[in-house]
This record gives structure tokens, sequence and C-alpha cells, in this order.
């Protein structure tokens, strides 16, 4: 059983906000559900909509057309989704649009009952609660809980009692949970890892993180800083970082290219830095609220200049919260930059997760050394790793610096000290691709002996996985870390392969350039969507099956 | 306590020209460290952060905890420290190119924002480690390599706009009268907010303007400045717009100070962050997202 509903009005007239609360509904009654959320750049107006899709089952996509259910806040969701209905697909409106089927609810007379117009959202998420048969007892708790304004339970009840009565949604037992968007668990991951300070400038689809964060400032005692540009941001992050801070700063990839520079700075420099890269539809504005993973390969190659650094894509909330705190681990233990790659399909879309996929393997700290007279900022060691210590904390004076030092990290161009630094950098590489090897930088799904192969990262995680209950004698290789890149167990579990798949939201398939310059291995089977959508698993299916 | 100003040296070779402005900037940063250490300022709270450019060399010439940032990202860097430990003494030191080029927006902003760091500009009106370049406080008809005709625009003046931009502690000192400007950096460093001193800094390779300035310059303490009145700042910072007038005076001293509530104080910031004990669990934090 795997039901969709797509909800649709302007921007302003709560429809993400009623996706959430039905999603919730969903959880609270045992489905498992994905809500995803589609939208314009625009403030009032235009078009949004959400599908949620949920089963008894786990799932981790939605549909893109036969919606079981339309609700059409406005006649122009009518209109734009016409092409997407099937000869069954009901709709649930208010009075004054005009449905092709369905019902229309009597909003304009909710007024008399107390109900603002405002809530016309609620009173068709209650009709949609009723005609799905949702108790509407579980309906109103959530409502109360998610929505200020007494108004809106009136509004569910009001719709509620309009609606018409259809099938019976009656309640599973389960236990374990969560509902939660991609940007939510990164927010969650950083509190979880000790953030001190998250820096950003506004910049969607990662501005939700900044969002949720200064929600829960006070409450897990951290600072919030919005500066001038990302510039500003991540510079910022440097010098707070340096000074001991657990800092991390988000942006997505017109901020990111801003940084790019620092990010040479944290090379040089060996000061801890966590990034959070939401990709959009690029190049430049791009189709700026919409999803993408064309940044691949600039997240790895980013920074003038040869330094190590991590780039961890994770492919749902539940690793996104799991690898948030395993790049905080990294890059304070070994004073490298993490780069967290996400984007808008991952960061907000809503996942059900289960309890037990919330498991980090690691215990972020800020790994600091507190000797007595003389120290060494950028000692030289065997595994390349200087220990690291703050201003002020010591005697000895802490020094960070862009340009090339010697230990003590005074200025130096000469080519013995060069080469010595550079190889004690190198030398960390070496050592941070070894822990990495041990953080499960490769995931494989479906049957481990199949000989035929999907290769992906990142998002598209979901629809594959769904996409997969529908093949046999295929399996699918999950790259979680993109850098260091897990090579020999990639080249393990393809070199026997007939066929080798890579699928990828972008319109030259990155993957494969960065899988053939780590292992030689090269493929040309793509499976690409670059309109700005996320995957579907009947795009993937219909496209494997050409 | 008489501190020993030799501490304050490191093995580093210097390679400024010889008669550059900067010894004069580097021997007032020494000596006002050492006096406010003897007042009793911490030595090891002391942090400076440079740019890049000749007077980025710095980093190297004081025995300090140092950041050598990158070329126009002194004060992001600077907030970003003081706001992460707010019991550091930062001292910004930037070049006219390093601040009034590359980071204008921060120096405009980092005004608004009034962090307790203290930003000293030498200001050599000249970019001289790429050779002698115009910056955007270089004289209108300045003829550099990239000038040959000489500069077309006007110059920017700094102590104007850190004056409008919203400044607590506005001052401009010579590089050359080094007793004076170790009392401008120690006010700097006492005054509670963002404090700016832009230090005309002869260039003695590319822009020695020692001479014109020398003839020029009056101090505003011997003038019966006040510095709380804005509007006599504002008039005393117009004097002089950083061209080479034959009929200029050139101020230097405190234009203007006042006491308003700091970024750090703004963001209730009084721990520093390397002391706070995390002790939460990761099972607590996902909790707020389960459903059943």
């Amino acid at each position: 059983m795997r039901r969709s509903i797509l909800i649709g009005g302007q921007a302003g007239q709560g429809v993400a906000k009623a996706a959430e609360v039905l999603g919730k509904i969903l959880v609270r009654l045992g489905y498992f559900v994905f809500n995803y959320r589609d939208y314009p750049s625009l403030i009032r107006g235009g078009h949004n909509f959400n599908v949620i899709t949920f089963s008894d089952k786990r799932l981790f996509s939605h549909d893109e057309r036969n919606y079981e259910i339309i609700v059409a806040l406005d006649q122009r969701t009518v209109e734009t989704h016409k092409k997407e209905e099937s000869e069954n697909t009901y709709y649930i409106a208010p009075n004054g649009v005009k449905i092709p089927r369905g019902e229309n609810i009597d909003v304009s007379s909710a007024l008399k009952e107390g109900v603002p117009p405002i809530a016309t959202n609620v009173i068709l998420l209650g009709a949609l609660a009723k005609f799905l048969g949702i108790p509407k007892r579980v309906g109103k708790e959530v409502v109360a809980t998610e929505m200020k304004g007494t108004f809106n339970e009136k509004a569910f009840e009001y719709g509620y009692e309009k609606g018409e009565k259809n099938g019976r949604i009656g309640k599973i037992p389960r236990k374990g949970v969560y509902f939660l968007t991609g940007n939510e668990a990164i927010g969650l991951g950083a509190i979880a890892s000790g953030i001190d300070m998250y820096i950003a400038y506004p910049m969607t689809p990662a501005t939700p993180v900044l969002h949720f964060l200064a929600a829960r400032k006070d409450k897990y005692n951290f600072t919030v800083l919005q500066m001038e540009n990302e510039i500003a941001v991540i510079n910022a992050a440097l010098g707070a970082s340096y000074a001991g801070a657990m800092t991390m700063v988000g942006t997505s990839g017109g901020g990111f290219a801003l940084m790019a520079e620092a990010m040479s700075l944290q090379g040089m420099s060996e000061v801890p830095l966590v990034v959070y890269l939401a990709q959009r539809t690029a190049p430049s504005t791009g189709v700026p609220t919409y999803t993408a993973q064309g940044d691949l390969l600039f997240a790895v190659h980013v920074g003038h200049g040869e330094f190590p650094r991590v780039v961890v894509a994770p492919g749902d909330p539940a690793e996104a919260f799991n690898r948030t705190i395993e790049a905080f681990y990294l890059a304070y233990r070994y004073r490298v930059l993490s780069i967290i790659l996400g984007d808008k399909h991952l960061g907000e879309s809503h996942y059900s997760m289960l309890e037990n996929e919330f498991n980090p393997r690691v215990e972020p700290d800020r790994f600091l050394i507190f000797p007595k007279g003389d120290f060494k900022s950028y000692e030289i060691t065997e595994d390349g790793v200087s220990p690291r210590s703050v201003p002020g904390a010591i005697e000895a004076p802490v020094r960070a610096t862009s340009y090339e030092h010697d230990e003590y990290g005074i200025t130096t161009e000469e080519p013995e000290k060069i080469v010595a630094m550079m190889e004690k950098r190198l030398r960390k590489a070496e050592t941070i691709r070894k822990v990495v090897m041990e953080l499960e930088p490769l995931s494989i799904y479906g049957d481990p002996e199949a000989d035929r192969v999907i290769v992906s990262w990142g998002s598209t995680k979901g629809a594959i996985l769904d996409a997969m209950k529908h093949l046999d004698g295929w399996k699918f290789v999950k790259i979680n870390y993109i850098e260091p890149f897990p090579s020999s167990r990639f080249l393990h579990e393809v070199e026997d392969a007939k066929r080798v798949v890579i699928v990828e939201n972008s319109s030259t398939g990155q993957i494969g350039r960065i899988i053939a310059e780590n292992t030689g291995f090269i493929t040309e089977d793509k499976i690409l969507r670059y309109d700005a959508r996320p995957f579907t698993p009947e795009f993937i299916l219909r496209r494997l099956k050409k | 306590m008489k501190f020993d100003i030799k501490k304050l040296d490191t093995y580093a070779e210097n390679t400024w020209c010889p008669g550059c402005g900067n010894f004069g900037i580097l021997t007032a940063a020494k000596q006002a460290i050492a006096e406010l250490v003897e007042e009793g300022y911490p030595l090891n709270k002391f942090t400076l952060v440079s740019g890049i450019g000749c007077h980025a060399k710095i980093y190297d010439y004081l025995n300090i905890n140092g950041f050598y940032s990158i070329h126009g990202r002194v004060l992001p860097t600077a907030i970003g420290i003081k706001l992460s430990n707010p019991e550091l003494i930062v001292l910004g030191f930037g070049g006219d190119g390093d601040t009034y080029a590359e980071g204008t927006a921060h120096f405009i902003h980092a005004a608004r924002y009034n962090a307790d760091i203290t930003m000293v500009v030498h200001n050599n009106q000249v970019f001289a480690l790429t050779t002698g370049q115009a910056t955007p406080t270089s004289e209108k008809g300045y003829k550099g390599k990239s000038t040959p005709e000489g500069k077309w625009d006007e110059p920017m003046n700094p102590v104007l706009l850190a004056l409008t931009a919203g400044a607590t502690f506005v001052a401009r000192g010579y590089a050359y009268d080094v007793k004076y400007l170790t009392w401008l950096i120690k006010e700097g460093v006492k005054h509670k907010g963002f404090a700016f001193i832009d230090v005309i800094q002869p260039c003695v390779t590319f822009h020695n303007i020692a001479p014109y300035v020398r003839e020029r310059m009056y101090k505003l303490e011997e003038a019966d400045h006040d510095p709380t009145n804005y509007e006599e700042a504002l008039k005393r910072a117009m004097e002089w717009n950083y061209n080479l007038d034959p009929d200029a005076k050139i101020p230097i001293g405190i234009f203007y100070r006042v006491e308003k509530e700091t970024m750090e104080e703004g963001f209730g910031r009084k721990i520093p962050y390397y002391k706070v004990e995390r002790k939460v669990k990761w099972e607590d934090v996902i909790a707020e997202k389960k459903i059943v």
C-alpha cells in the first residue's frame, strides 16, 4: 500500500504547514510518511504544493503523478496538476474552486462559526482527515500542538464535520518513529556535537538550519550569528574556532563559492571547521528553491592549493544527524575541513526515521591540550596531526596562519621547512583516510551478490530504495564519504558487475568522474535528472527499463 | 612590575625596508602591550589578527597569540575570536588596501557591530608589497605602475567613513610619532567597543609623504577638541581628505569616543566557549522529533 496526496495552493495559504501536520498525524497512527515540498521563490501568491506519500511499510520518497487525492486550496492547483491525476483522483477544495470530481467544502460560512478565512488550509485538512478516516480526536490533538491559535482546532473540526467519509485509517501499534527534515537533523546533529557558534548568511535551502538553531540557542547555550556576507561568515567562523568554539557555517552554492578562499585558509591554518553545503539548482542563481546535486565536484575540489578535506553526503535525516556528528568529530580531532554535502530535497523533505537508525559512531570533543611552557602550534608528528591549544588558555602564544610556516607558526619560505609542513598535512590526510574507512564510507542495499549495480550518493537514496522494491537482482552501492573516497571497497563491489548505473540529480553524473579519478573505473551508464526536481521511484524504474 | 619588552620579540627575520613606517607601528604596539601588561593586562590574552601585505608581517614580529589571516578579512576574523572568547584582548592590524579595498564591507559593519576590539590600519596609501599600485586612500593623481597617467578618482576618507558608520572610538596616528601612537593604541585597547586607529605610515619606497605630513600635522589634544562632540569630530575629519593639498591641516589624535553596548554584551557572551563543558546526550537532543 503506497498512497499519495497532493496539497496545493498559493504561497501564504499554509500548504506546507498543513502537509507537515498531516504527516505527523499519520506517523502518530503508525504509518510511514514522506513529505515532499515544492515551492517557487516568492513570498505571496504563486503555486506551492506538497506531496505526502504514506504506507504501513517503510518508504522514503514521494510520487509525482496518480495522486489518490488532490487538496486544492485554489483553482491553479487543479489546473497545474490535472496532467498528473488518475481517473480516480479525488479532489477536496473550498467552494468556488471548480473540480472534476470530489467535494467542495463550504469555507465561506465557517466565518460564522468563528473560523477565520486564514484557516482554510486547516478546514480542508479536517475534510481530508474525514475522507481518509483518520480519527477526529488524533487529528485535533496534533493540530492543537502544532498550530498556534485555538481557531485552528475549530477549523479542523468544522472541516471534519462538513467533509465526506470514505475510508478508514486504523491505528497501527508502533514505537520509536521520528518525523523530521534533513535540515532539522543537521541542526540537531550540530547540537549533539556540542556546537558553540553557528554563523551564516541567509541562502535557500540552508536557511532553515539558521532558523532552527536560532530557535534553540538559549536552550542549549550557543551563539547564532548572521553577518554581512558569506566571506565574513567563514572568516569569523575560523576566528571563533581558533579561539576555541565548536563552529559550523551553512550555505548553498553561491555562498559556498564566496567562502572558497577561506576554505583554503582552513587547509593551511588547520583551524577546525564544519561547513554545511545545501545544494540547489545552479549554475548561478539557477532555480533557487529547487534541488540538484551539481556541486559535487566543486565541493570535493574547493579551494586553491592542495590540502586535505572531508566530504560526507548523508542520504536521509538519520544519516544527516549521524554524519553531522562525524563531521564535527573529524574536523576537531584532525584539524580538518569537514563539508556536509546535502541538498534541498534532503534538507526540506520530511522523512519518518526509526530510533535505531540514529546511531552516532563517534563522540566529538574540542580535543585541546594545555601544556605548561613551550607550545608548537604546528608540531610535526608521525600521524601529521598537531595537537591543538587555544589562545589565552596557556602561557605560550598559540598561532594560526595562512602563510607557510614552521612548527611555531612563524612564516617560512625555506624549501626544507615547506616540504616538512606539506608532508605533515599529507600524512594527516592519510590518517583521516584510515579513520573514515572505519565509518561505513560506503553502504550496500539490496542483493549483495547481484551483478547489476546502482551507484549513487546523497538524497537520491530514498527514491532508489523505494524503486528497488520492484527490482530483482540489483544492489545499490551508496557512497557516503566522497572524500576520502573508499576506492578499494568500491572496486570490490563493481568489478564483476554486468551493469553499473549511476543515478544523480545532475546533467553529467559527476560521481562518475570522482569514481574514475579515484579508482580508474569508468561507466557511461547513467540515469540523470536535471529538471530541478528530485527523483521518484517511478522515474528511476522507467529509465532503468529503457 | 616592570615588564621586559624583549619578551615580545621573536626569532623571525625582519624584512621591512630600512626606514619603513611599519617599524614605528611595531615599536608602538610593543610599547603599548608592555605598558598594559605592567598595568595588569595578562600577556597571554593579547591576540593579534593581521591581513596580507607589508603590515601583516607584524604577526611574525610580535611574540603573542596571532592569526595571520587573508587579505581584507582581519575584522570578521577578529570578531569571531572575540565572540568565541571575550576574555581575549584582540588587536587587528590591517593595511589600507586590506581594510579599505578588499575588506570595505567588513570595515563598515565592524563599526556598527561594536565588538570590543582594536583595529590599527597601517595606511601608507599604496599597495607596497605588490610594488606600488594605488589604493582607495591614494591621493588623486598618484602615479603608480597601474596608473601611469595618475589615479583619476578621489581618495576615500576612512576616518570620516568610520564616524558615519557608527564607530565608537575613531583616531588617527602617525607612524613616526611612536610615543603618541603608543598612547593611542593603549586608549584604543582600554576603550570598551570598536576602536579604530588610522595610522599615516609613509612608505619609504613607494609613497614617502613624511615631509608633507610633518608640516601640516597637529594634535587634537592640543587644539581644544572635544572628542565627545560628534559634529566637531566630523568637521575635524574633513580637514584632510587624503589628497596632498598644500593648504590642508592634518589632525592626529582621538576624533571621537563614546561608550555603547558591545557586540559580545549584546550576544550575552562572557565565558570563553573552550571552557564550556557540554554534557548534552545525543539521545535527548534527537528526542524532540520523536512522534511515537
